[in-house]
């Protein structure tokens, strides 16, 4: 889903704006080891790579992607953590 | 030490720390002979190891011995060694404190006290799995173990992130399938690479050139695997993901931290990593106190390359002040990591702050390259070599002047 307006008001934000590739992806998961199913993170990033990346993963992990949406100088990614772990 | 003695410390003798104490000494041999500044390295450990090493300690039955130096050897004569751990750095009083109990102030500071492997942070990992990070013997019962194996399923891979030396996991699968091949069981053995990335090397222009070399090996990778926990009696490795796999032979490089000293004095993040201006090296908000290489928060590889580099920008940014000269180094982020790819060629993780990283093959010169890089190794903490390794790795920084 990509939206510009309505956003879920995230339970942590990784600001990796300015890493390159793979920071964006890196910092997402070091917030996934210390969420709960039912938090929102949300990942603001420059990197090019971080909208499929983290889309790739959310898919392959079940995790859901809530919004991400495209702010002047980076972009804004919020992921429902759904599932996490056995 | 006459009174108005300035004292420079230099926090850790790795390859961070010991290059900085030697650059310093160099750079200052006015002020220490006329006794205005006195350097001092502190370092708990006398044994300085070349790290890099472990992967060969672990897959080519490399004696330990030979990839350590006594610290003192690679140090100049007029570095202060003190022989004591650090326990606390007070960046607002500027003292270090030491496990004898004394302390020392400084005038300027410089922390290179590294990062820690911490495979306690991944319950079960540490009776399950074994690595090549946290030591030379560590690393050797690798060996021992991939040749006391006669087949079944070796899995290797990244435990948690940030870790040091990002190609090593890689590395290390070119290697065991290499090892393996030698001795002709290799049919017998199913080599899995397990990692948290949607890709076999987390940077997309290198796993373009890992990919198809994996896959030509027969080596399986499996992505987005950030691992949860290990259960050592069934054998098994469990991701957040909610996916599992079994194993015969576990070696996974685990996630790392800040050292000790740093999260016992308050000064690093929730892991340990200091805040650090990634230009600079200054530590945010002082002035006076830096620090480099894998201690620092800064968002690129922990190498022993970045810690040359950036040590060569603090010592720079230190003498500048001691000399008023109002020159501010600012390091662009270089990086240039030696990536092993088996059959004897290598490549090169290169990069910056802002150049993404490049694709770069493999080849046998640029093994010979990363051979002949670890035997000058020794002579590169010096500082005397680095008009060498400037004209190898072209701009590391810029000169921003008064």
């Amino acid at each position: 889903m990509t939206t510009s307006e309505a956003t879920a008001k995230p339970t942590t934000v990784v600001d990796s704006r300015g890493t390159m590739c793979p920071g964006p992806i890196t910092d997402l998961f070091k917030a996934y080891r210390h969420a709960n199913v039912g938090d929102v993170i949300e990942l603001l990033a420059t990197d090019p790579a971080a909208k499929s990346d983290t889309q790739a993963w959310a898919k392959r992990s079940g995790n859901e992607i809530l919004a991400i949406i495209d702010e002047p100088d980076h972009v804004r990614i919020q992921v429902r953590i759904v599932k996490k772990g056995r | 030490m006459t009174e108005s003695t300035r004292n420079i410390i230099v926090v850790g003798g790795g390859t961070g720390g010991t290059l900085a104490a030697n650059l310093l000494a160099k750079h200052l041999g006015d002020e220490i002979r006329s006794g205005s500044i006195r350097i001092h390295l502190v370092s708990g450990a006398r044994a300085h190891i070349f790290q890099p090493a472990y992967l060969h300690v672990a897959f080519k039955n490399q004696n330990p011995k030979d990839i350590v130096h006594d610290e003192r050897t690679l140090l100049r004569q007029e570095v202060d060694l003190i022989e004591n751990d650090a326990v606390k750095l007070d960046l607002t009083t500027q003292e270090v404190a030491f496990a004898s109990g004394q302390k020392l102030g400084y005038d300027y500071l410089i922390i290179a006290t590294g990062s820690v492997p911490n495979p306690e942070a991944i319950p079960g990992l540490k009776d399950a799995g074994l690595n090549f990070h946290t030591s030379p013997e560590e690393s050797q019962k690798i060996w021992n173990a991939i040749e006391q194996f006669d087949g079944g399923h070796v899995v290797i891979g990244i435990a948690g992130v940030p870790h040091k030396c990002p190609p090593s996991p890689n590395e290390a699968a070119f290697l065991a399938d290499d090892y393996f091949r030698k001795r002709g069981v290799r049919d017998k053995v199913k080599v899995s690479f397990l990692t948290p990335y949607p890709r076999p090397y987390p940077a997309e222009p290198m796993s373009k050139v890992v990919e198809p070399r994996f896959e030509k090996r027969g080596i399986e990778v499996v992505t987005f695997f950030n691992v949860e926990s290990v259960d050592p009696a069934k054998r098994e490795i469990y991701s957040l993901e909610g996916e599992s796999l079994t194993y015969d032979l576990l070696i996974m490089v685990p996630p790392h931290r800040g050292a000790d000293v740093v999260i016992k004095s308050g000064i690093g993040d929730a892991d340990g990593w200091i805040p650090t201006d990634k230009n600079t090296m200054r530590i945010q908000g002082h002035e006076n106190a830096y620090a480099i290489g894998d201690a620092t928060n800064i968002p690129i590889s922990k190498t022993g390359v970045t810690a040359h580099l950036e040590a060569i920008v603090a010592t720079n940014n230190i003498v500048s002040s001691i000399r008023r000269r109002g020159e501010l180094y600012k390091y662009n982020g270089r990086i240039n990591c030696p990536f092993e790819m088996g059959s004897g060629q290598a490549s090169f993780v290169v990069g910056s702050y802002d150049m993404p990283v490049k694709e770069i093959q493999p080849s046998r010169t640029r093994y010979a390259m990363k051979k002949a890089f670890a035997r000058f190794y020794w002579r590169t903490l010096s500082g005397s070599w680095d008009w060498l390794l400037n004209a190898y790795f072209g701009k590391t920084h810029e000169i921003v002047k008064p």
